[in-house]
């Protein structure tokens, strides 16, 4: 809570003090300007000094606000001149803000979180502007009236004062810093400035990562080159012998994971690499084979257009110059080579397929076995097994057949016997 | 987030009263502390830095319930009365999840890598100072090793702080100028052993550690954790007021819409053409009358 407070008095204070002076420098002559503000600023300066001591700087700020309502009320007649004289110039609305102002100040010197009338005081601000800029206080609020449309908008839910409290920044600078300059050796603090800028290096693309990243890295290498110099120099150790060995910021753990998650990117690289390669390989292979295909297709054409042109040259000559048997021989030819293409295809088209042989082979079907043994138009038709000398002549001549069948009583003692 | 450093500098202090010919010395400790209900990445984070920092020494949660909105806020404070920034701490990015193969000693000591426009502006020299005295570790710190082999890189871009850190690779270098090494090493007489020697030669390349982020000062005041306001980012747009602003953004739109809605709603009323809307009278000339 003091912390607050404490901000909103510095707040209060700053505001008033800029108001005081718009005033100030609008009812005085020029002149008077810049020795005023030099005083104010050694003023400042004392009070940030003093301020090392706990509410030191508590007590200053209040004297000062008691300064400034002091100037309030002695101002406060010559304000209404000044704003008059000014409002000459401008238009009729900052006439009636003006003359208002002037009351506010007088009822409640203290609160200043009225909203500012913009257009009102943007004259004097201009003014003003040199002054505050070396104070380093800059009234936010009333630059925004020269802003274009779009922006003002966007910073109309948010405007807040800017303080840059240059000397106050210098001194407590001053209060803590460690030199670092030629006074202390460099190994007491090793921090060293960039020869240039890294925004510059940068250029305008912030979100070009490449270029970014290689600038800050431009950055380190100087420094860690010239860091090294200097410390080898002063006779400081840099480099870590190969044989020292101590605990490191990520342990091997970390470093083992480190190193696993490189050697699954490489490898991922690596994959993703030969799988394109093969699916390349494979679009080319299809088209080999397509080529392949149509080839063939195209030579089968190409010879049975030419076979066809003959035979079309052939007819219509008539075979009339030519020898009749040359003319037989040649056609018959053709007819046996288009046989045998068409042959062929045919005895192709009629068998089952290798895969189906060799299954048929492999698991034993032969075919149906229904009326396998009926016989049909083939059977009956062959006569392989007939012959007409057997049929006619071997009866005639020998009686008994070689196997004659044997007598009852034989027969029988045979059939006992065994 | 989260992360405040307070450096106690009594000792300097101290050195300062009893003679003023002493030099302030750089010798501090730093203490570290998360706020309440931080993220695992923040603790990360800390961690990170701990880890790089002898001379600091991590506390437990500053419980402090009601603050919750400065989250994703970096305090650097000088104790017990030098000044204290704030960060706003984005694109966070700790050592685990970035994988980088860099790493060093745990406690050596950093070479320091500020940006040339660090010594532009009074505020940022200011945080510059509070970086080197609270980043850097001190010179004979107990816990530090002797050995320098990491860079701790601050850049400003865009009124943005880069925060970077790189491992020193010292590396043969390739043969192309072995007679001028050879002359460099004659030179340089203050080294002892023979491979101080040899380092000379030594080409130097970097790989970054980790961690990464972005900070974007805020304000500076003038004592530890309080006192009157120094600088003011006047750019700087707190994500509270972002994130309150698109939700503004979506519920202007989604009430025109419904306003929208209404409007016509009540206009289609007005022509008849719903059935709890107003009935236009009856005309005369109408079908329906004609022909009933």
């Amino acid at each position: 809570m003091g912390i607050d407070i404490k901000k909103l008095k510095e707040k209060r204070r700053l505001k008033e003090r800029a108001k005081v002076k718009a005033k100030r420098t609008g009812s005085r002559s020029g002149a008077k300007k810049i020795p005023e503000d030099d005083q104010d600023e050694e003023e400042d300066d004392e009070e940030d000094d003093d301020g090392d001591v706990e509410g030191g700087a508590l007590v200053s700020q209040e004297d000062e606000d008691d300064d400034d309502e002091s100037a309030d009320e002695e101002d406060a007649p010559a304000i209404d001149l000044a704003a008059l004289d000014e409002s000459s110039d401008d238009s009729s609305v900052d006439f009636e803000e003006k003359i208002e102002r002037p009351k506010k100040l007088k009822q409640q010197p203290k609160s200043k979180d009225t909203a500012p009338a913009p257009t009102a005081s943007k004259k004097p601000a201009e003014d003003e502007d040199e002054d505050e800029e070396e104070e380093g206080e800059e009234d936010d609020e009333i630059d925004w009236a020269d802003l274009p449309e779009e922006e003002r908008e966007d910073l109309v839910p948010r405007t807040r004062i800017n303080i840059n409290n240059t000397t106050g920044l210098l001194a407590s600078l001053k209060r803590f810093a460690i030199p670092t300059d030629g006074s202390t050796t460099f190994a007491s603090h090793q921090s060293l400035a960039s020869k240039e800028p890294t925004a510059d290096v940068i250029g305008e693309d912030l979100m070009d990562d490449i270029k970014r990243e290689l600038a800050f890295y431009a950055q380190a290498l100087d420094a860690a080159k010239r860091g090294r110099a200097l410390l080898k120099a002063e006779g400081v150790p840099f480099s870590r012998p190969t044989d020292y060995f101590a605990e490191m910021v990520k342990d091997d753990g970390h470093m083992e994971k480190v190193k696993a998650k490189l050697i699954e990117e490489a490898s991922a690289k690596k994959a993703s690499a030969e799988a394109r390669k093969l699916r390349d390989l494979k679009k080319f292979g299809k088209q080999v084979q397509v080529a392949k295909l149509q080839e063939r297709q195209k030579a089968k054409r190409e010879t049975l257009e030419k076979i066809k042109t003959l035979k079309r040259k052939r007819s219509e000559t008539g075979g009339g110059d030519l020898g009749t048997h040359e003319a037989d021989l040649f056609d018959v030819g053709v007819e046996n080579e288009l046989k045998s293409y068409n042959k062929k295809d045919s005895s192709q088209r009629g068998r089952p397929g290798i895969k189906r042989q060799k299954k048929n082979e492999k698991f034993g079907f032969g075919g149906k076995k229904k009326h396998s043994k009926s016989g049909d138009a083939e059977s009956s038709g062959d006569l392989s097994g007939f012959s007409v000398k057997r049929m006619k002549g071997g009866a005639a001549k020998g009686k008994t057949p070689k196997t004659a069948r044997l007598g009852k009583s034989r027969r029988k003692a045979g059939a006992a016997k065994r | 987030m989260v992360y405040k450093a307070l450096s106690k500098s009594a000792a300097k202090d101290d050195a300062a009263d009893d003679s003023s010919s002493v030099k302030p010395r750089n010798k501090q400790r730093v203490l570290m502390l998360t706020s309440r209900g931080v993220t695992y990445r923040h603790r990360h984070l800390l961690k990170d830095f701990a880890s790089m920092m002898p001379h600091g020494r991590v506390d437990a949660k500053y419980d402090q319930k009601k603050k919750l909105g400065e989250l994703n806020e970096l305090a650097l404070s000088k104790a017990p009365n030098g000044p204290t920034c704030k960060f706003l701490v984005s694109n966070i990015h700790t050592m685990e999840e970035l994988a980088f193969s860099g790493n060093c000693l745990k406690g050596s000591r950093p070479i320091l890598s500020f940006d040339k426009s660090f010594d532009t502006e009074p505020h940022l020299q200011v945080i510059k100072q509070l970086f080197l005295q609270i980043m850097g570790v001190p010179p004979l710190q107990k816990r530090s090793k002797p050995f320098i082999d990491h860079v701790l890189s601050f850049s400003v871009a865009d009124g943005r702080i880069f925060l970077r850190v790189y491992q020193v690779q010292e590396t043969e270098p390739t043969k192309k100028d072995g007679a001028e090494g050879e002359e460099a090493s004659e030179e340089s007489k203050k080294k002892k052993s023979k491979h101080a020697d040899k380092a000379k030669e030594f080409d130097i390349s970097l790989l970054e550690i980790g961690p990464r982020c972005v900070l974007q000062p805020i304000i500076i005041q003038e004592g530890s954790f309080g006192g009157a306001l120094l600088y003011e980012n006047k750019h700087f747009v707190s994500p509270n007021q972002v994130r309150a602003d698109l939700r503004r953004k979506g519920a202007a739109k989604s009430n025109s819409r419904a306003e929208q809605n209404i409007n016509r709603q009540s206009k289609m009323g007005g022509l008849g053409l719903r059935t709890d809307g107003d009935q236009k009278p009856v005309d005369q000339l109408d079908s329906r009358e004609l022909f009933a």
